[in-house]
C-alpha cells in the first residue's frame, strides 16, 4: 500500500542519487552523467510532489485537514521540495546542468535530517488554533521559496569563491574549468539572491499580516521575526553593495554566505537556541 | 551588464564644500550599507539579551556596572532605544535624500533620446552582431522595420549621413521601480511611527456573562475605558482527541449607549472590529465569581454565613463591619486556593487576610475578631482579549503592497535597447553590412537570448526574401 512516508523515504535516497551523479558528472567532466542527474532530480521532485499531496489527503483521513505545512518535519520536506523546483527551473532556463550539485545535495540533506533525525516528529498532527490561517500557508510557503533561492546562491558563491581564489589557470582545464566562468555565475548568483529577496520580502509580510489577524500587532520583535528581518537586511546590503564600484564578485559571494547563515539561524538556530512565538516549530 | 549610468554621474561631483559633501553623505549608499549592518547588528543583540526586563530582574541578572551599561543603552529594551529608532530615522533620511539625488538624473536618463551613434561605436558593445545582406540601404529598412517591431519593440530611426541608424528599447519604465521599493519603505516606517502615535494596545478580560469597557494598556499599565462596552456571551474551548486545543472561541456583544449594535463569534485568527478598535481572542481561564464565607466572632460566638460576590461588599449582620473579597489565588503559596478578605470598620484602617480554602483549620485564618472558614468557592470562566486601535496599519498595508508589486517588477522587468544600422558596403553597391547591438540594465543571459534570436530572425529576413525580391513597402 503506497502511503506519503514510503514516497518520502524514496524521495531521500534518490535525492542521494542524484547528488552524485551531479558530482560524478563535475569531477568527470562527463556530461551524460549530469543529464543524468537532471533526469533523477526531475523523478524524484514527482514523487516528493506525489508524497506531499497524499500526506496532506491523510491529515483530513484523520480528521485534522490540514496542509503539510505545520511543523519541523513538514516544513524540511518542503524546503527540499522548494529548492529542487528553484533548481529545475533555473536549470532549464539557463541549460546548466553543472551547478546541480550543491541544490541537490541540500534537498538531500533536509530530507535526511527530517527523516533520520531523533527530534523530530513526523507524524501528521492536529493544528494549534493559532496556525489555522490560510496567511500562514501563504507566509510558510513563500519563505521557504525565499530560502531555497538563498540556498541554490549560496552553493554558486561557493563555487564563485573556488574558482576566482584558486591559484593557477582555472579557465582552462580541471573540474573549475567545466563551470562556468566567474562572471557568469556572478550574475546568476545575482538573479538568484533578488529571487530570494523577492520571496522573502513577501514571506516576511505575509508572516506580518498574519500576526496581525491573529493577535493585532503585524511586528513584534519575535526572535524568529527580528532574525529574518536580520537576513532581510543582509540580502538587502548586497544587492546594494552592488551598486558600489568595486563591490562586484568576492564581496557579494561572501555577503551571499553571510545571508545563508543567517538563513540557517533563523531557522534553525532560533527554534533551538532561542525562544519565542515560533516555539512550536520544534516539535 | 549596464554599469550604472547614475553612479557614473555622481562621481562627476567634487568639491562641494560641507554641506554638500554632508549632503553627498547622507545620500551615499555607503551609509545605507553601513545603516543595514547596523541594524542587523542591532536586532541580533536584541536576540541575545532578553527584552522587557523590570529594575530588579536588571540588577538580579547583571553585575551592578554591566547593568548601568545596559540601562544607559536602553539595551534590555532595545526596540525602543532612542538610538536604535534614531538608526531607522537615519534610515529614512538616507533613503529620502538618496532619491532627491537620483530621482531627477534617473528622469533625465528617461527622457534622454539618443540622435547620433554609428556602426563602430555599435561594436564596441559586448553584445553586437553585424551581418552582410544583398540588398541595398532603402530595401533593407522596411524589413528592419518589419522584424524588429514585431519581435522586439517599435523602432525609432534617427538617420545618419550615410547609414541608416534605429533604436528600439522596452522596458524604460522599469527603472523607476527602485523608487517604488524605496517608497514603499518609508510608507511602512511612517505607517508604524503612525499607529505608535495614535494608537493603543491593551489587554481585557471578561468572565463569562458579563461586560467591560476596562482595557489594561500594555504601554504603562495605566487603564483606557473604551466608549462602549464589550459583553461576553459565552467561551468556549473544545480539544483534539490528543488533548491539544482546537479552538477557542468568545460570543461576544457590542454594547454601544444601551443597544445592542453587533452580534459577533470571534477565534485566534478571526477578530472583530468595532468603530475602529478591533478584538482578538488572545487567552481564557477561569476567576472567581462568588464565595460562601463563615464569619464567626470570636467575643461573641455568633456565626453568620454570607454569599460574597467577587469584589462586592457586604454587611455582616449584627456588626456595623462590612466585608468583601479583593484577591482570588487559585494556589497560594503551594497551600491551595485561598481568598483575600478584608473587613471594613468605622474609625479602623481596613484590615484583610489570605484565607486558605482547602485548609479550615489553618490558624491564620482571621481577620480582626472572626474566624473565616470558607465553604464554598463558584467560579466562571473568562475570556482575555487583546484589544488594539492602529490608525497607521492601513499606510503599513498599502506600503507592504507596493513593495510586493515594486520588487516582483524589479525582479522581472528590465530596460532593454537594441540598435541597428545599415550602411552601404559600396557607394551605389546592391550590398550592405548590417550592425546590431543591445543592452540590458538585468537579466543579461536571457536578454542575450532575445538578442541572439532576433538577429538570426533579421539575417534570415535579409538574406532568404532577396531571393524572392522586394516585399511589399509599408
Ligand atoms: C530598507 C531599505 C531599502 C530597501 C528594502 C531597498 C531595496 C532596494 C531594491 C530591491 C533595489 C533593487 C536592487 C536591484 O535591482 O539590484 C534597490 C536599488 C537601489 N537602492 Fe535601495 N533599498 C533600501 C534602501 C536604500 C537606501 C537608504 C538607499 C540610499 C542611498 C538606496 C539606494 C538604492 C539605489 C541607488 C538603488 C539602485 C541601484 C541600481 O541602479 O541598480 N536604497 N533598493
Amino acid at each position: 500500500m503506497i502511503n506519503s512516508s514510503i514516497l518520502l523515504s524514496i524521495t531521500t535516497f534518490s535525492y542521494l542519487l542524484c547528488t552524485i551523479l551531479y558530482m560524478a558528472g563535475v569531477i568527470f567532466r562527463y556530461r551524460p552523467l549530469l543529464t543524468g542527474g537532471t533526469l533523477v532530480g526531475v523523478v524524484t521532485f514527482l514523487v516528493q510532489t506525489a508524497g506531499i499531496l497524499l500526506r496532506w489527503i491523510e491529515s483530513y483521513d484523520l480528521g485534522y485537514g490540514h496542509a503539510p505545512l505545520s511543523n519541523l518535519y513538514e516544513s524540511l520536506v518542503f524546503a527540499a521540495w522548494s529548492i529542487m523546483l528553484i533548481y529545475l527551473v533555473f536549470e532549464f532556463r539557463t541549460r546548466q546542468r553543472t551547478l546541480g550539485v550543491f541544490p541537490a545535495l541540500f534537498a538531500f540533506l533536509a530530507m535526511a535530517y527530517a527523516s533520520f533525525s531523533t527530534g523530530i516528529d513526523s507524524r501528521i498532527q492536529p493544528l494549534l488554533p493559532a496556525l489555522k490561517s490560510n496567511w500562514l500557508i501563504a507566509h510558510v510557503i513563500t519563505c521557504f521559496l525565499g530560502y531555497a533561492a538563498f540556498a541554490i546562491s549560496f552553493g554558486i558563491s561557493i563555487l564563485y569563491l573556488l574558482k576566482r581564489n584558486h591559484p593557477g589557470n582555472p579557465s582552462s582545464s580541471g573540474v573549475l574549468g567545466f563551470l562556468p566562468s566567474s562572471k557568469q555565475l556572478d550574475g546568476f548568483n545575482y538573479q538568484m539572491i533578488l529571487f530570494g529577496f523577492l520571496w522573502l520580502s513577501v514571506g516576511i509580510i505575509t508572516g506580518s499580516v498574519w500576526a496581525n489577524s491573529a493577535w493585532g500587532t503585524y511586528w513584534s520583535w519575535d526572535p524568529k521575526e527580528t532574525w529574518s528581518l536580520i537576513t532581510w537586511l543582509v540580502y538587502a546590503a548586497l544587492l546594494h553593495a552592488r551598486s558600489i564600484q568595486g563591490w562586484r564578485g568576492n564581496r557579494v559571494a561572501w555577503l551571499s554566505v553571510a545571508g545563508f547563515a543567517c538563513v540557517l539561524f533563523t531557522y534553525f538556530g532560533v527554534n533551538f537556541l532561542l525562544s519565542g512565538l515560533h516555539s512550536y516549530a520544534t516539535r | 551588464m549596464d554599469h550604472h549610468p547614475i553612479e557614473r554621474l555622481e562621481n562627476m561631483q567634487k568639491n562641494r564644500g560641507l554641506p554638500g559633501s554632508l549632503y553627498d553623505a547622507l545620500a551615499s549608499l555607503k551609509l545605507t550599507l553601513f545603516l543595514f549592518f547596523a541594524l542587523a547588528g542591532a536586532s541580533l543583540v536584541g536576540t541575545l539579551l532578553p527584552q522587557g526586563l523590570a529594575p530588579e530582574e536588571l540588577k538580579a541578572r547583571y553585575s551592578p556596572s554591566i547593568a548601568s551599561w545596559v540601562d544607559t543603552l536602553g539595551l534590555s529594551d532595545l526596540y525602543r532605544a532612542h538610538w536604535f529608532q534614531a538608526l531607522l530615522v537615519l534610515l529614512c533620511v538616507n533613503l529620502i535624500a538618496c532619491t532627491i539625488q537620483r530621482l531627477p538624473k534617473t528622469l533625465k536618463i528617461l527622457k534622454q533620446r539618443e540622435d547620433s551613434f554609428d556602426s563602430h561605436k555599435l561594436l564596441k558593445f559586448n553584445l553586437n552582431h553585424s551581418f552582410t545582406a544583398q540588398l541595398d540601404r532603402d530595401d533593407a529598412r522596411p524589413r528592419i522595420s518589419n522584424v524588429i517591431n514585431k519581435e522586439f519593440a517599435p523602432l525609432r530611426w534617427v538617420d545618419q549621413p550615410n547609414a541608416f541608424c534605429a533604436v528600439s528599447e522596452k522596458g524604460r519604465w522599469s527603472r523607476l521601480m527602485v523608487y517604488g521599493v524605496h517608497l514603499s519603505v518609508l510608507m511602512i516606517l511612517v505607517g508604524a511611527l503612525i499607529g505608535s502615535l495614535y494608537g493603543f494596545k491593551g489587554f481585557m478580560t471578561i468572565p463569562e456573562g458579563t461586560s467591560s469597557n476596562e482595557v489594561t494598556l500594555f504601554s504603562d499599565d495605566r487603564m483606557a475605558i473604551l466608549p462602549f462596552e464589550v459583553r461576553c456571551d459565552k467561551f468556549d474551548v473544545t480539544f483534539y482527541d490528543t488533548g491539544a486545543p482546537r479552538e477557542f472561541r468568545s460570543d461576544l456583544v457590542i454594547v454601544d449607549q444601551g443597544q445592542e449594535v453587533l452580534k459577533s463569534s470571534i477565534r485566534v485568527n478571526d477578530p472583530l472590529t468595532y468603530r475602529g478598535i478591533t478584538f482578538y481572542q488572545s487567552s481564557y481561564g477561569s476567576m472567581l465569581r462568588e464565595a460562601e464565607v463563615e464569619f464567626k466572632d470570636r467575643e461573641s460566638g455568633k456565626v453568620h454565613t454570607l454569599v460574597l460576590p467577587f469584589r462586592q461588599t457586604r454587611d455582616i449582620p449584627d456588626s456595623r463591619d462590612t466585608v468583601q473579597i479583593t484577591q482570588f489565588s487559585k494556589n497560594f503559596h503551594q497551600f491551595g486556593p485561598a481568598l483575600g478578605i478584608v473587613v471594613f470598620r468605622e474609625d479602623h484602617s481596613p484590615t484583610g487576610s489570605m484565607i486558605l480554602a482547602d485548609k479550615p483549620e489553618f490558624h491564620g485564618n482571621k481577620v480582626m475578631n472572626y474566624q473565616v472558614k470558607v465553604l464554598g468557592i463558584k467560579q466562571v470562566p473568562y475570556t482575555g482579549l487583546q484589544v488594539k486601535q492602529d490608525p497607521g496599519v492601513w499606510v503599513v498595508y498599502l506600503g507592504f503592497t507596493l513593495m510586493i508589486l515594486a520588487v516582483v517588477v524589479t525582479f522581472y522587468a528590465s530596460h532593454r535597447k537594441i540598435w541597428v544600422c545599415a550602411e552601404e558596403q559600396r557607394a551605389g553597391g546592391v550590398s550592405s553590412r548590417i550592425v546590431l547591438a543591445g543592452r540590458t540594465n538585468k537579466n543579461a543571459s536571457t536578454f542575450e537570448e532575445d538578442f541572439n534570436r532576433l538577429c538570426e530572425r533579421l539575417e534570415n529576413e535579409l538574406t532568404i526574401h532577396t531571393a524572392r525580391g522586394k516585399p511589399d513597402d509599408q
